[in-house]
């Protein structure tokens, strides 16, 4: 039985990730449970958001019959421009996006490890790296708060949460925080520290299903969510 | 004479022949120049190189289509699994994919391209993408090079036979305008196509586009090409929004 009583592990992850974006700052989110992240903003944080596909300040969905075929957001999903909305062209959203003027990007892993080193864009299928890259990797290359998102374990019960990444990478060293349905650990310097754990989980509890290092800060305590 | 790069689809489009190397605008299916797709998928022309941001949107939509009838033989792009008709194409080996290269990477290589340089020099994926193996259909190695001590990969620049793009207006001079997100890079890829068509969803007079609202300017588009008008652009959008489930359905009768 899960720890989190019949929850969406993924509305867990979104909603706690939300609580750690910053009033007024540019925030890029990347595709699946990123993009809900948006859904879950604490009242009275306003935050721009930027899409890779060329704005900044696109606000939520719009109805059927307002959707504007030219007017999406970096997963072809209609979304409506708020005021003060900017459109740009690819190259200088890319540039944007590499040159640190997007202050933090939620985005999605298939592995993080203990150095902040974050996979997400290949896996082996068929003998061929698959997916593909798209605008990850300019984020983790130039946006200096990377949050990575995603479930504690795979379908198999293994730890995402590693020593020491294996597949490709996405970026090395650029995780600042990882937010799993289990827990919130900063990376640092010294490794990974543990700031909040599910409610009712235990340190132990956390230990048992993470592969990586990590000390609990002093701070630590329930998952503020 | 007057300048009146207007023409129809199947004279602008007779440029691209079997096994061209073609760009075209886009973002996972959107500013997509959609009656030239299907203008391709109609007269088959097969054995393409598609130089194109992703791989379309998934779903049996437009770019996305030309994977699945395997007219393409080789894509070069960003993400290959936008769509699963590309996903498909690729993870059964009929769609030949070297490398993935970073989106801000993929653009500066078309921009390179458009505008007579040599290539780009860019630190993403430095120590990553240069893994010895990571791509190994690659006929040499991807190149580093140090400047001021931060290392960069030497990225090429990307050109074209054909670029295919989509604007909103555009005149007899070619003057493009775009709209919102549908901007992208469609001005690069233009000026990086040796013949290059803009399809649109309105031909004006020239002079009706104010000179600052144009996007690409005429002199980088050899065909201008009527596509579907705004109207059906968006209800051609919303329909497959509410085939994806990405917008509620309308009650009956109504249409998107």
């Amino acid at each position: 039985m899960s720890h989190l009583h019949g929850q969406d592990p993924r509305v867990v992850i979104a909603r706690r990730c939300a609580r750690e974006l910053r009033a007024g700052e540019v925030v890029n989110l990347g595709i699946g449970i990123p993009t809900m992240t948006a859904n879950y903003l604490p009242p009275g944080v306003q935050v721009i958001f930027h899409s890779e596909n060329g704005c900044f300040g696109f606000g939520p969905k719009p109805g059927t019959l307002e959707a504007d075929s030219d007017v999406s957001n970096a997963s072809t999903e209609p979304v409506t421009l708020m005021p003060g909305a900017a459109i740009m062209d690819l190259t200088t959203s890319l540039g944007a996006m590499r040159n640190g003027y997007i202050a933090t990007s939620v985005l999605g892993g298939l592995e993080v490890d203990q150095e902040g080193n974050l996979a997400n864009w290949a896996s082996k299928r068929n003998g061929k790296w698959w997916p593909g890259i798209g605008g990850a990797m300019d984020l983790c290359y130039g946006v200096p708060r990377i949050i990575a998102a995603l479930q504690h374990t795979d379908k198999h019960g293994h730890s995402k949460v590693k020593k020491r990444t294996h597949l490709p990478l996405t970026g090395k060293g650029c995780v600042k925080v990882i937010v799993t349905d289990h827990a919130v650990f900063d990376v640092t310097p010294e490794g990974l520290v543990l700031r909040e754990a599910y409610p009712g989980l235990t340190v132990e509890n956390i230990r048992a299903v993470t592969e990586a290092d990590f000390t609990v800060s002093p701070n630590f305590g329930p998952m503020d969510i | 004479m007057n300048i009146d790069k207007v023409m129809s689809i199947d004279a602008a489009m007779a440029h691209v022949t079997p096994g061209a190397r073609v760009m075209m605008g886009e973002f996972v299916g959107a500013g997509e120049p959609a009656k030239c797709i299907e203008w391709l998928l109609a007269h088959r022309i097969d054995r393409l190189t598609l130089i194109a941001n992703t791989s379309g949107l998934r779903g049996d939509f437009l770019m996305g289509k030309l994977f699945a009838a395997g007219l393409i033989e080789e894509y070069i792009g960003t993400h290959g699994a936008t769509s699963n008709e590309a996903s498909d194409a690729y993870l059964s080996g009929k769609l030949k994919v070297r490398q993935f290269f970073p989106m801000g990477t993929w653009a500066e290589k078309v921009r390179a391209g458009g505008h007579g340089l040599g290539g780009a020099l860019v630190p993403v994926g430095v120590g990553i993408l240069d893994q010895e193996g990571l791509f190994p259909d690659l006929e040499e190695p991807k190149r580093t090079i140090e400047i001021r001590g931060k290392t960069y990969l030497v990225e090429e620049a990307l050109t074209a036979d054909v670029s295919i793009i989509r604007g909103y207006r555009a005149d007899p001079l070619g003057n493009v305008e775009f709209r919102y997100m549908a901007t992208q890079n469609q001005k690069d890829l233009a000026m990086a196509g040796k013949f290059t068509i803009a399809e649109v969803n309105e031909i004006v007079p020239v002079g009706a586009i104010p000179p600052e609202r144009v996007g690409c300017p005429g002199p980088f588009v050899n065909a201008v090409v009527q596509g579907y008008s705004l109207a059906d652009q968006h209800t051609l959008y919303r329909d497959h929004w509410i085939k994806l489930g990405r917008l509620p359905k309308l009650p009956e009768g109504e249409t998107p």
